[in-house]
């Protein structure tokens, strides 16, 4: 008898298994019942498959999409619902992070506890902290060119703009075989691309962490340098820089060796704490992971991964998160989609030192001061990085991202402009039009 | 720490929407009738709550206390306390009575008690051998032991002499007092209230689809619960959680079977009926050791024959050959035969000692999943082969000869799978239900349904009667779970799972105590069986394990299912050995007229 009493013990280990299982069914239940309820066969919220329930508005209370009577009714902009498209999305689920679908559970009204029972039609509304005018402005600075401009509140974390293109209007969705790529990916939270010298912002952050010799580094460029009989090349011969010189000048060939200095341990690790492979909770909503590889063993490769080539993807909503850690005391702002009259302003880890915020800051802004020049961005205390990223096509992609200071407008900014060409020439004007809407609508002050 | 926000958020969104919702009750309702399902949803959670949570407690506060049968002096002023009607004597530590002397046998051998009262010592060939008043014991026949014998193990002198009758009295003093038995009283109006609301609710629910067989069938079951416990109160039996359970199961399978067949309701009772009906007789039989195992002969004959007759017999349902029909009756024999084999699995101390009994038992074995292959039904087999490596193991303890089986039978089983294709097919889809490619197909169609129905229902379910999920096939059996989530709520439906996870760990207990070990065998066996069948059924309708076809102990529809399920209770109960509890437990062995004081 004895002994069946330790054997009986595996009785119990097959009931814990069941136990376990009705835990994970319970979490799972309570973690996404809310969107198994979503789905169109649902007839206990659904009739012939569509339902137009809910209203959605943005941060300044103006009505991007609504129900009214059982009748779907868009905002009345044509240029609104395609600059809004992503954020909003549309009501057959074709743009995934779209607040249409990420919150159809709220819209409808859905609660856990009493389920679809008190469903009546009525529905929810959620207001988002995208702007419309802060939008439409980036959709027409866009001015028809693929890209994204992703504008966010460091302090608070609410997203006022993402823009992304190709768009569409959700209130007459475009149909057939014509629907050009990417028309349906928010590329600020689900894109993920090449960054080219906007990167180098990365690179300097591990240089001035771990490279003592930093202070004292120079580099003489004359405009190629070989590794291993291939060249890195520069736009033109930058002569002697120091390194915020060569921050401002954008010298590959100074920031190759910075990356060798480094080391490809370091690089990576920083990708990692920087945020940039992370993917942050953005109010339920999920953005893309960056990917990037520093190979120790093949320093050609590595040289071109510290200057944001090569295998670098990297997605432009944690890039942002990472400038308001370089904007703030180093620690990053989590963004947020639904605009809160609280604020919010979760925040990251540390990514780095308050004094490496503080020394990156001098150095985007000697960036505008000596390159980019700022009378190119009237009444704006802006601080920037730009970058040209090789995608192989004849024209490179544009890139302009930082952050301008200003007590009312704490924003900080990221502008692509696929096969634009020149990154501050071409996505630097895009910027400054958006900024400068920015500062001038008063709904997106803090306070 | 997100899902207690998320829970904390949805109760406040829930509180924060009280006042409309009753504005909206009053004013969206159409008629009373909606109105009546706006409370009594809520009701009917704290009814189950009642119910339920009472019996449990009571299950796993009382402890099923220990029995003395006699003492063993096995030296001078050692007495050790016999507590089983079965113990092995030994020098090993795993042994009942352990005999710390160098000349005794790790086990030496065995003392059993019978039905009458008489002790018998067998000798397991130990290398000392024993010796009976002077005359040598052969090794392996029973000898029977008297009050006073002197019996030497080896070199060790014991002897058996019985408790006094001032022991005895305190001993059952001590076990009454350990024995916490609720009064069935309360939970009988509760669990009545309850079907008199189901009737209302269903009536509302159903409306046209109302059949007037559903009223017959729950004041039958009603009639039948409380006849039940009115006998056995009047056989001086007084524990009734197992079966209060069982018939509240009962009450949620008819409202199961009523939405999706409301014209069948009553076939479903009779099943019930007959269910308890096999539930008493086996209660009884098992009350006797020496018969119970003498019939394990016939029993081993009738299942030979009832499943030769369903492999020839068979016909064919959704790929799966285990019906049989008679007339307009159509039973699952597999679901019986699982009641033989625990029948002839479980086996008494000197069985255990007997090669001869394990190999005709594991004969039998392989001529099941033989025969369950030969049918195809994939999920039956697997209850089957997991209740054999369970018996197996509390058989034998032999770990890797069990992991060794199961690997083997594991690698044989991807092999038929091969020449099974949806069944394939559904176990690579297993865990990617939600993907786009599988929620509409025919893998993951009714999963990602019923998944979808469970979180319409909400914790508090939208009113028996009122779901769509009922529309779909297999809903009544398979997919239970989720019927009963989207119509009762999550709360009922996992208080259910909580209900068979009790009867288990109940089971386990009695082992503790257990006089025989034929009775915890089968008591174990009869739990993994009960947790098993719904893990299948209820995890894999959930996407968390392969879905496999198998019903729920109790609530889900089908004659033989049901049946089955009482019969195993009829298992468990025979292993409650509280006072006075279980009347598949003699009352003649508790010391003799203390039970008229007590």
């Amino acid at each position: 008898m004895k002994n069946l009493e330790r054997r009986g013990i595996i009785c119990l280990l097959l009931a814990a298994c069941l136990f376990i299982g009705i835990c994970i069914y319970l979490y799972r239940f309570v973690t996404r019942a809310g969107d198994w309820v979503t789905y169109p066969y649902n007839s206990h919220i659904y009739n012939n498959g569509q339902v137009a329930s809910g209203n959605i508005f943005d941060a300044g209370g103006n009505l991007l999409v609504g129900a009214k009577g059982g009748k779907i009714k868009w905002n009345g902009s044509e240029n609104v619902r395609k600059a809004t498209a992503h954020a909003v999305g549309d009501l057959q689920g074709n743009v995934v992070t779209g607040a249409e679908t990420a919150f159809r559970d709220k819209l409808l009204g859905y609660n856990l506890i009493t389920g679809t029972y008190s469903m009546n039609g009525k529905g929810k509304n959620i207001t988002l902290s995208v702007n419309k005018d802060i939008s439409e402005t980036a959709y027409t600075a866009l001015a028809g060119r693929k890209g994204l401009v992703g504008v966010y509140n460091y302090k608070t974390g609410e997203i006022i703009c993402m823009v992304s293109t190709p768009t569409f209007d959700p209130k007459n969705m475009p149909k057939g075989k014509d629907i050009p790529d990417g028309t349906f990916v928010n590329k600020f939270l689900s894109g993920t691309m090449t960054p080219g010298s906007i990167f180098k912002l990365v690179t300097s952050a591990a240089a001035i962490e771990n490279y003592k010799g930093i202070d004292s580094w120079s580099y003489n460029c004359s405009g190629t340098r070989t590794i291993n009989g291939q060249e890195i090349k520069c736009t033109r011969p930058h002569g002697k820089v120091d390194f915020a010189g060569a921050l401002a000048s954008s010298c590959n060939c100074g920031f190759s060796e910075l990356t060798e200095k480094v080391g490809a341990g370091k690089m990576k690790e920083y990708t990692e704490k920087l945020g940039l492979t992370k993917q942050y909770d953005i109010d339920g909503i999920k953005n893309a992971r960056g990917s990037f590889k520093f190979p120790g063993y093949a320093p050609l490769s590595l040289a071109w991964a510290g200057i944001g080539q090569w295998k670098d993807q990297i997605n432009p909503c944690s890039m942002l998160v990472y400038l308001s850690a370089v904007a703030t005391d180093g620690r990053g702002t989590v963004p947020k989609v639904l605009h809160s009259a609280a604020g919010g302003g979760e925040k990251t880890e540390q990514m780095i030192e308050e004094t490496t915020a503080k020394r990156l800051r001098d150095m985007m802004k000697n960036n505008i001061t000596s390159e980019y020049g700022q009378g190119n961005f009237p009444g704006l205390d802006i601080y920037a990085k730009s970058g040209t990223a090789e995608v192989g096509t004849a024209n490179s992609n544009a890139w302009f991202a930082g952050f301008i200071k200003n007590a009312d407008y704490p924003y900080a900014f990221i502008v692509c402009v696929e096969n634009g060409g020149f990154g501050s020439t071409v996505a630097g004007p895009v910027a400054n039009t958006v900024m400068q809407k920015v500062i001038s609508t008063e709904a997106a002050a803090t306070n | 720490m997100e899902i207690i926000k998320g829970i904390f958020t949805g109760i406040g969104e829930f509180l924060i929407s009280i006042p409309s919702s009753i504005g909206d009750t009053f004013s969206s309702a159409n008629s009373a009738g909606d109105i009546y399902t706006t409370f009594a949803r809520w009701i009917f959670i704290f009814l189950a709550f009642y119910i339920l949570l009472k019996s449990i407690k009571s299950l796993l506060k009382s402890n099923n206390a220990a029995e003395v049968w006699a003492y063993l002096n096995t030296g001078p002023f050692i007495n050790i306390p016999l507590k089983h009607w079965e113990n092995v004597i030994g020098r090993a530590g795993s042994c009942d009575v352990q005999i710390d002397d160098m000349s005794v046998s790790r086990a030496h051998g065995t003392l059993t008690r019978d039905n009458d009262g008489i002790w018998k010592y067998m000798d397991l060939g130990s290398k000392n051998g024993a010796v009976l008043n002077g005359t040598r014991i052969e090794p392996n026949t029973e000898v029977e032991i008297r009050t006073g014998d002197s019996l030497v193990l080896g070199k060790a002198k014991c002897m058996l002499f019985p408790i006094s009758i001032e022991e005895r009295r305190n001993n059952i003093w001590h076990r009454t007092r350990d024995t916490v038995l609720v009064s069935p009283w309360a939970s009988l109006i509760a669990i009545t209230v309850f079907q008199v609301m189901t009737v209302i609710q269903l009536m509302i629910g159903l409306d046209k689809r109302y059949d007037q067989q559903i009223t017959i069938s729950y004041m039958g079951l009603c009639g039948l619960m409380w006849g039940y416990v009115i006998v056995l109160r009047s056989m001086k039996r007084k524990g009734f959680e197992m079966e209060l359970i069982a018939f509240f199961l009962c009450t949620l399978s008819l409202a199961a079977v009523a939405t999706r067949f409301p014209n069948q309701v009553f076939k479903q009772f009779i099943a019930i009926c007959l269910g308890v009906g096999l539930f008493f007789f086996m209660c009884t039989w098992l009350r006797e050791l020496p018969r119970t195992i003498k019939i394990k002969k016939i029993v081993y004959a009738l299942a030979v024959v009832l499943f030769l007759i369903n492999v020839i017999f068979g016909e064919s349902r959704n790929g799966n050959n285990n019906w049989i029909s008679i007339g307009s009756l159509t039973i699952q024999p597999s679901e019986l035969v699982k009641l033989a084999f625990i029948w002839v699995g479980a086996a008494s101390l000197d069985e255990l000692f007997d090669k001869k009994n394990t190999l005709i038992f594991t004969g039998f074995s392989l001529f099941c999943f033989a025969c369950l292959a030969a049918m195809g039904d994939l999920g039956t087999a697997t209850i089957f082969f997991v209740t054999f490596l369970i018996i197996s193991f509390l058989r034998s303890g032999d770990l890797t000869k069990i992991i060794v089986i199961a690997g083997v039978a594991g690698v044989a089983g991807m092999v038929a799978l091969r020449f099974k294709g949806y069944a394939l097919a559904r176990i690579l889809a297993w865990g990617h239900m939600w993907e786009p490619q599988y929620i509409n197909a025919r893998e993951g169609y009714q999963i990602t349904r019923n998944m979808t129905a469970s979180a319409s229902g909400g914790f508090v379910g939208l009113g028996a009667g009122k779901g769509w999920l009922h529309e779909l096939y297999a809903s009544e059996t398979d997919l239970v779970f989720g019927l009963i989530t989207e119509e009762w709520g999550l709360i009922i439906a996992v208080l259910t799972v909580l209900a068979i996870l009790t009867l288990s760990i109940f089971a386990y207990r009695s082992i503790l105590n257990g006089r025989s070990t034929y009775y915890t065998i089968a008591a174990c066996s009869a739990m993994s069986i009960f947790i098993f069948q719904t893990m299948l059924n209820v995890l894999g309708s959930l996407d968390l394990l392969p879905f496999m076809g198998v019903a729920f102990p109790f609530v889900s529809y089908g004659g033989t299912s049901m049946m089955a399920s009482w019969g195993l209770l009829a298992f468990l109960k025979s292993a409650d050995t509280r006072q006075n509890a279980s009347f598949a437990v003699s009352l003649k062995d508790r010391g003799m007229g203390e039970e008229d004081r007590l």
